[in-house]
């Protein structure tokens, strides 16, 4: 009787959570899994039939020039708009933290780009950059800055700083909303007592703000380093991944793949290889997160 | 005298905070400002002074170009039902969740915060393969359901994220109070923690509802019939036409982007601080 009691009641109280636990292992974990199914196999986009084909899908990514290309602009495209984005948006929210009129103003102005579609952003971007007649492009002609209208979209070597550019625009205000609220954990008294120490404000700055916020803006970039890595539109609709795949990263290299060639199969090999290097990567970071837990709880 | 000097230093760097905050504002915002005022200047102004900021001549064409001969219309409504509907089923199935991982498996909550990372660490391009044979086999491509079933696989794990930080915030006692009188679990649920929590929960809302309006790559997978694109979707087929002037673009962007700037702006304050809160931990 007693039981039967408490299991009625871990039952409503399950009851909570079961269809969000159905969410995630019918739309994310099934889906993870058929595509490891399908990355051993010959899976066509049109065609229903297939076959396994095993590791020869692995084996064509691994060996093919443009996945390695591929993989290294997803790299240093990565890597260079977190830092970007990390050291506007943190100085942003320094800057924010320090004034006092203007503050919510300032926020809502800035946080605009956060809200933007990817399909505007590139939209609109590619209009202010537009060669013939953008705003930027004809602006630095007319300021004298530029002799000839530059072609940031289509010029080898401004495409992808460009691009870079246009991330940091459109992931910075997340960071600096983020790590502004983090700075307003930070006791007060703490900053009083290291002035009166004749502490600098750098010394305050790495002795105290850096300690109590570390985890926070950790935990921050780890998933912005997923996000960044993962993303598909902006190049997509900015470049295609042009001029001459200088731009193309994994995402896109697998979009091509799978519904440019239909080989959906070895499609999902790419992606599965993403998926891969992204735990990895993660992993790495949890261990150093775990780390500064321990240290400053 | 030292006292002074702080204030001195605290004067000049904020002197500095403010320039640099003016220069960040404006480059934050000057995209916008341009979608808004590109789409109603007339068509000689566009390309024959690129840089002049304000129109001479001030026109309402563009929109009704996007109106009525790309029929825009329908795309947005076809958006507002994809990420409306997407929006309830996402908010009933995670505030249900995150109350119970707060209440009932606190203990659950930290490892649930692994497996939410861990699902954000897949990738929307592995994801869009096993849906597309999914949709494919089910006869829900080109189909508003199967888009809104897949939205959930992101809205539904945000959601729950962003609530759990807002449930904590209830007290114990007042359920417990109301337990006394004799409510069970649900009514506990809806009648006393719902009302506390709900200014939260609409932020949350707002919040997946702009994802959801916003998204491009599974609706560019599912879809390909004109007449249920979404806004996105049927922006990017714009794009393909090259008779299309940048006005109608910028036209038809402007009426995508407003509306989520307005709404974000709203409820920046509730959403943004979200990760840096409890709902870490």
């Amino acid at each position: 009787m007693r039981n039967r009691a408490r299991f009625a009641k871990k039952a409503t109280e399950f009851s909570f959570i079961l269809p969000a636990l159905l969410v995630v292992l019918l739309l994310l974990l099934y889906p993870v899994l058929s595509s490891v199914f399908y990355s051993f196999t010959n899976k066509n986009l049109i065609k229903p039939d297939y076959e396994f084909i095993w590791f020869e899908n692995y084996k064509k990514i691994l060996t093919d020039p443009m996945f390695w290309s591929s993989f290294w602009t997803n790299v240093k495209w990565t890597a260079a708009s977190l830092l970007g984005q990390l050291l506007v948006g943190f100085t942003g929210a320094l800057a924010l933290n320090r004034i006092k009129r203007g503050k919510g103003l300032y926020r809502t102005i800035l946080i605009i780009p956060w809200a933007f579609p990817s399909i505007v952003l590139a939209f609109s971007w590619k209009w202010i950059l537009n060669g013939v007649s953008g705003f930027l492009p004809n602006f630095l002609v007319k300021a004298g800055l530029c002799a000839t209208a530059p072609e940031f979209l289509s010029s080898a070597n401004l495409v992808f700083p460009t691009l870079v550019f246009i991330n940091i625009w459109f992931g910075a205000p997340l960071i600096m909303v983020n790590v502004l609220s983090a700075l307003q954990t930070v006791p007060m008294e703490q900053y009083e007592a290291a002035q009166i120490d004749g502490a600098s404000p750098w010394q305050s700055f790495i002795h105290i703000t850096v300690p109590h916020i570390r985890t926070v803006v950790g935990l921050l970039m780890v998933l912005r380093t997923i996000w960044v890595f993962n993303g598909f539109d902006i190049i997509y609709l900015i470049t295609g991944g042009g001029p001459a795949n200088l731009t193309q990263t994994v995402p896109i290299y697998a979009y091509n793949l799978g519904w440019g060639l239909k080989q959906l199969g070895r499609s999902s090999a790419v992606t599965v290889l993403l998926l891969s290097f992204l735990l990895f990567v993660c992993m790495q970071y949890f261990r150093l997160l775990n780390k500064w837990e321990k240290e400053n709880p | 005298m030292k006292k002074k000097k702080i204030l001195h230093r605290g004067w000049f760097g904020s002197g500095i905070s403010y320039l640099y905050l003016t220069i960040l504002s404006l480059m934050a915002a000057f995209p916008l400002f341009w979608i808004l005022l590109s789409s109603v200047k007339s068509k000689g102004e566009l390309t024959s002074n690129p840089t002049a900021i304000f129109p001479k001549q001030f026109t309402w064409d563009y929109y009704h170009i996007v109106f009525e001969q790309l029929h825009f219309g329908t795309n947005m409504r076809n958006s507002v039902i994809v990420a409306g509907s997407a929006t309830l089923i996402a908010i009933v199935i995670s505030a249900l969740a995150a109350y119970g991982v707060v209440r009932f498996f606190p203990r659950f909550g930290k490892l649930m915060t692994r497996v939410l990372i861990t699902t954000y660490m897949f990738p929307p391009i592995l994801l869009a393969i096993p849906y597309s044979i999914i949709m494919g086999q089910t006869g829900l491509m080109n189909s508003l359901v199967g888009l809104v079933i897949v939205y959930l696989s992101f809205s539904v794990p945000y959601a729950v994220w962003l609530l759990v930080g807002f449930f904590q915030t209830v007290p114990l006692e007042i359920e417990e109070a109301a337990r006394v009188d004799g409510a069970n679990k649900l009514q506990v649920f809806l009648r006393i923690v719902l009302p506390i929590v709900s200014p939260g929960i609409v932020a949350v809302a707002i919040y997946t509802f702009i994802n959801a309006w916003n998204e491009f790559l599974y609706s560019l997978i599912l879809i390909n019939n004109s007449e249920k694109m979404t806004v996105a979707v049927a922006l990017k087929s714009l794009n393909g036409q090259e008779v299309l002037d940048w006005g109608t673009m910028m036209a038809a962007s402007a009426l995508v982007v407003v509306p989520s700037v307005v709404f974000f702006m709203l409820i920046q304050k509730k959403i943004a601080g979200g990760l840096a809160a409890g709902s870490v931990k």
